[in-house]
């Protein structure tokens, strides 16, 4: 037992001063992936705590063929909105319509004739929008914020009250709001630990056996256990210190607050690199080559983002893609991730999730330690 | 002259190399066609005609209109209502717990606000944690709630809507989730422009063939241009390949098909400048294999391939006008969707020349250096 913790000692020991000297790895590994994650998302949509209107600075026309004191008036409305702050007036409908897919605006709202003597009749009247869907979202985003905008609209009223959402049956929502940054932080912190740790592990293993130093590691009296382990041990350290990265930039630069402690933060991130780190040897225990790693790694991506809830909720697959997303263990690590962070339940709570992942672990790493025992020379070269 | 013989001849040597290495040649081709394959059941789940998400119900009101709201949510394809109860506790425990995504609260009072003063409100609460289905279940609701508005506004005393805003597209296509095909055929065209500058340059360094390709009499500015000349081939059959899949799954395709070959060659030609630059200083070809995946992911949502530039936060937006990229998809979006000419586009791809025209001489000197 003391002879398995002074070998894993050892061997991890050797993997950070291999590390300590390789500068492009602790930039991969520490700044550019973390970094670059966090940073985009902030960027994309702003903090937890900065609220904006994603239609508010897009250039829009507004063309009324009404002219009268209603059109005017919504026009007000449309301005005094905070959702549409680029309106430009000075097209005509035909110039509009010219001009849209240009770029230079990205929609046109159309007050059609008679607007007013409908509203006046107590009839419904429209509102024409013409958007230019060559760019994906504007049309929806737009048609969404604009409905809610004209649903409170009062042309009696000369300013208009404060929107309160649907004019019949209003939708009170309840519970925690989570923001995108909150969601998209779950998504980082996630897939910057399984992004690395793959590559790490299987990748170094498969440097290892292109270097011809895996051959000498597994002739020395080190036995298996303590390789695997001493890798893990040193990318575990990784994990922990690539957490503290993401989490430092995502409260101290954008402002987030995750409901959980950090203990339970660096748990969880742990157990999502621990399954991972499982994964890449049970990859490299086929004695794969680092650009066959680096294939499966993009795959391995791709499939999380299919499969695992980040761009669709799992619940919602139906078929394979259900079965797929059932068996992908990291599917159960954002899960975790989602409930201790936004949620703030209690990790320990989390019973089906822990069972799942560390159940996969284990039968990976066995999986994994019966392949390299039984083929220990084929593995070597 | 004799810039374009030795270039054309690296250019040949390339597209050799790459026929004797089935695996290398058989990946390149294989990301577009996995990445549709994603999206394609991306796509499907997105457009499903139903998901039976599970939301419990809490009548406290038991009036005719809130009974008629329960049976239309009731018979609802998106949700699927698993319970009935009582309380509005035990509504939002079965959130909580994880049992539903969803609890709908009508209060008591429901119907008769809605006989006497036209209005009246119901609580949603939603697994906000989850991407989609918050989004799903609101909408599902409010379509229920505007249902009963239209169907049985007479009824319970509702008005109809004051203003309809009706949308129109300008393309005219319906709106389907096809709207980000165009940025994946552009992020192909990244991939690919990637793992080309993988093969042409690291690999070669790798094998020990990049220093006697550099001694021999060719100039580096042709190995460089031969290298993208390759690559603007392969790009044009990567591109071929996923107008294929685009015409098959429906897409139609409106612009000049010439304009789309350009697009997508001057996006991979920057790339794979910004890619020479970078493998100035990374070596190994797995490590930069690695950097230019995990470069690739933010790119989906910067240079707006899911959604607008223009939706993104200020910050983002700014990035966003930054990479040359963003003008790269916008060309193609224009020009697939729109239909539109190269006078729309023209300044899209100038752009895109002028940032692998940067980036050309700062590889050509990083690389001098690092030889």
């Amino acid at each position: 037992m003391l002879k398995l913790l002074r070998d894993l000692v050892a061997v991890a020991g050797n993997e950070f001063r291999q590390f300590r000297r390789n500068k492009t790895a602790i930039l991969i590994s520490l700044v550019v992936l973390p970094l670059f994650f966090t940073v985009s998302l902030g960027a994309a949509g702003g903090g937890p705590t900065t609220t904006f209107s994603p239609t508010a600075n897009i250039p829009i026309t507004f063309i009324d063929n009404d002219l009268s004191a209603e059109s005017s008036q919504l026009l007000q409305a449309l301005r005094s909105s905070g959702d549409f702050d680029r309106i430009i007036l000075g097209y005509r409908e035909d110039s509009a319509l010219a001009v849209l897919g240009t770029g230079k605006i990205y929609a046109a709202i159309v007050i059609p004739e008679g607007f007013h003597t409908r509203l006046a009749n107590n009839q419904t009247s429209e509102i024409i929008l013409y958007t230019d869907d060559g760019e994906p979202g504007i049309g929806d985003q737009l048609s969404v914020t604009l409905r809610s905008v004209v649903q409170d609209f009062n042309p009696n009223v000369e300013v208009q009250a404060e929107r309160r959402g649907l004019t019949q049956v209003e939708i009170v929502q309840k519970g925690a709001l989570f923001s995108s940054f909150n969601i998209g932080l779950v998504i980082v912190l996630g897939v910057v630990q399984i992004f690395a740790t793959f590559y790490e592990i299987a990748g170094g293993m498969s440097r290892e056996r292109e270097d011809g130093t895996l051959a000498r590691l597994l002739v020395s009296p080190t036995g298996i256990a303590p390789i695997m382990l001493g890798k893990t041990l040193f990318v575990s350290v990784l994990a922990i210190i690539r957490t503290f990265i993401v989490l430092g930039l995502a409260v101290y630069v954008f402002g987030a607050r995750p409901s959980t402690d950090l203990v339970t933060l660096l748990a969880v991130s742990l157990i999502i690199a621990l399954v991972t780190m499982g994964f890449g040897f049970v990859v490299s225990s086929f004695r794969v080559g680092a650009r066959a790693v680096v294939i499966v790694e993009f795959f391995l991506v791709l499939f999380l983002f299919a499969f695992s809830g980040l761009v669709i909720d799992k619940e919602l697959l139906r078929g394979v893609s259900k079965t797929i997303s059932n068996i992908l263990p990291w599917a159960y690590g954002f899960e975790l991730l989602r409930r201790t962070v936004l949620i703030g339940r209690p990790l320990l709570s989390l019973t089906t999730e822990l069972s799942i992942i560390f159940g996969s672990t284990l039968l990976f790493y066995v999986f994994s330690y019966a392949i390299f025992a039984y083929s220990r020379e084929r593995l070597a070269f | 002259m004799r810039l374009a013989r030795d270039s054309t001849a690296i250019a040949f040597k390339e597209l050799r190399q790459l026929s004797r290495d089935p695996v290398s040649l058989i990946l390149t081709f294989m990301f577009p066609i996995l990445l549709i394959g994603i999206f394609i059941v991306i796509a499907g789940a997105f457009s499903a005609p139903s998901y039976n998400i599970p939301v419990v119900v809490a009548d406290l009101d038991t009036s005719p209109a809130s009974t008629v709201l329960v049976d239309k949510m009731t018979t609802s394809p998106i949700i699927h209502v698993t319970q009935l109860v009582s309380t509005e506790e035990q509504a939002l425990h079965h959130v909580e717990a994880g049992d539903a995504m969803g609890a709908v609260i009508i209060p008591q009072g429901f119907g008769e606000s809605l006989l006497t003063t036209g209005r009246a409100f119901i609580v949603l609460q939603t697994d906000n944690s989850k991407i989609t289905a918050p989004t799903l279940i609101q909408a599902a609701v409010n379509r229920d709630a505007e249902d009963l508005a239209s169907t049985e506004g007479s009824q319970f005393g509702i008005k109809e809507v004051a203003i309809e805003v009706v949308v129109r597209p300008i393309s005219g296509r319906p709106p389907t989730g096809d709207v980000i095909l165009p940025g994946f055929l552009s992020m192909i065209a990244i991939l690919g422009a990637f793992d080309d500058i993988v093969n042409a340059i690291t690999r070669e360094r790798e094998r020990g063939t990049f220093p006697r390709l550099l001694l021999s009499p060719v100039n580096i500015l042709s190995v460089y241009s031969g290298k993208m000349f390759a690559t603007v081939l392969l790009t044009a059959v990567r591109t071929t390949l996923m107008l294929i899949i685009f015409v098959l799954m429906g897409l139609a395709i409106r612009g000049n098909i010439l304009l789309i070959y350009i697009t997508t060659a001057l996006i991979a030609v920057f790339t794979l400048s910004l890619g020479l630059v970078m493998s100035a200083r990374i070596r190994g070809s797995s490590t930069l294999t690695v950097l230019e995946i995990a470069l690739t992911f933010p790119l989906f949502q910067l240079t707006g391939v899911f959604q607008s530039p223009e939706l993104l936060a200020a910050g983002g937006r700014a990035i966003s006008r930054a990479l040359p990229w963003t003008y790269g998809n916008e060309a193609l979006r224009r020009v697939i969707y729109l239909g539109l000419g190269i006078d729309a586009i023209a300044g899209d791809l100038l752009i895109l020349l002028i940032g692998s025209l940067v980036m050309l001489p700062i590889a050509l000197t990083l690389s001098k250096r690092t030889m």
